[in-house]
């Protein structure tokens, strides 16, 4: 069994609540990161926290329920809360929406990442390459994108999102990269 | 439509492997978000000591032979939105 589902697990047959919340901060650290990120990539700063701190209080409240065997069924539902969370605010403040990342935000943490864990030429290479797909690719398909290769939602999750069959989000998606491709090595 | 090349799909993948990590460190959670996560925890162990009380307070009536086992596999979707 994978060890984040171990956890949830734990938790749910924990029946006190100081063992509920040394499982479930464990939980909560292994997953926070990933789910600011995500959230905080798609609202505006001003409404980013709440919608994260909804995002938290329905996983807290969703843990003893979760009925998943695996880490990435686990993954799937909290993306799922935090896609649910975000709809409500949306529906609340339809102008909210972030349009994008920076390049400069992403060399920002490309940076941090070399001094964390130092790269090889080869592996530098590859950055930069997936940096450009990511930054230069057109304003509709970086959503797409970044939702599948970066959050890594699959096909399934991004059509329920955005409302599209299985086979169109894997073409979009095909699509998109075919076209950035051709822009970055036609522009380098 | 062409398959998503090898080289393409490494890069990504590297790239949001260091990128997630990278934002991991510099973005820690904080005690308030800690804070926001232990008051649902509480709250919802709560919910469920006073579901067991009633459950015991009313046990003879609710675990009679008409009521079919609990289906602990039914995994109850996330709070729907709007909820």
């Amino acid at each position: 069994m994978d060890d984040l589902v171990k956890l949830v697990r734990t938790y749910r047959f924990s029946s006190g609540l100081d063992d509920r919340g040394r499982v479930g901060e464990q939980i909560i650290r292994a997953v926070a990161s990933d789910l600011h990120l995500f959230v905080f990539t798609k609202v505006a700063p001003s409404g980013a926290d709440d919608v994260f701190q909804e995002t938290l209080k329905g996983i807290a409240t969703g843990l003893r329920t979760f009925r998943g065997g695996t880490d990435g069924e686990f993954w799937a539902w909290c993306y799922r809360v935090a896609r649910h969370k975000l709809a409500d605010h949306f529906r609340k403040q339809a102008g909210d929406r972030l349009i994008t990342t920076t390049p400069d935000d992403l060399q920002e943490m490309m940076d941090l990442s070399a001094q964390l864990n130092p790269v090889t030429p080869s592996v530098k290479h590859d950055l930069d390459y997936g940096m450009h797909l990511l930054t230069q690719s057109k304003p509709e398909c970086k959503e797409f994108l970044w939702n599948h290769f970066v959050f890594g939602l699959d096909y399934a999750e991004i059509a329920e999102d955005k409302g599209m069959t299985y086979d169109n989000v894997r073409m979009k998606i095909g699509r998109c990269l075919e076209e950035v491709k051709t822009l970055v090595s036609r522009y380098g | 439509m062409a398959e998503i090349s090898q080289k393409e799909q490494l890069a990504l993948h590297e790239f949001s492997v260091r990128y997630r990590a990278a934002y991991a460190a510099s973005h820690p959670l904080n005690d308030l978000h800690l804070e926001t996560f232990q008051d649902a925890v509480r709250s919802d162990w709560e919910k469920e000591q006073q579901a067991n009380r009633g459950l015991e307070i009313s046990g003879p009536e609710i675990s009679g032979p008409e009521i079919g086992p609990s289906s602990p596999e039914k995994e109850p979707e996330p709070e729907e939105p709007g909820a």
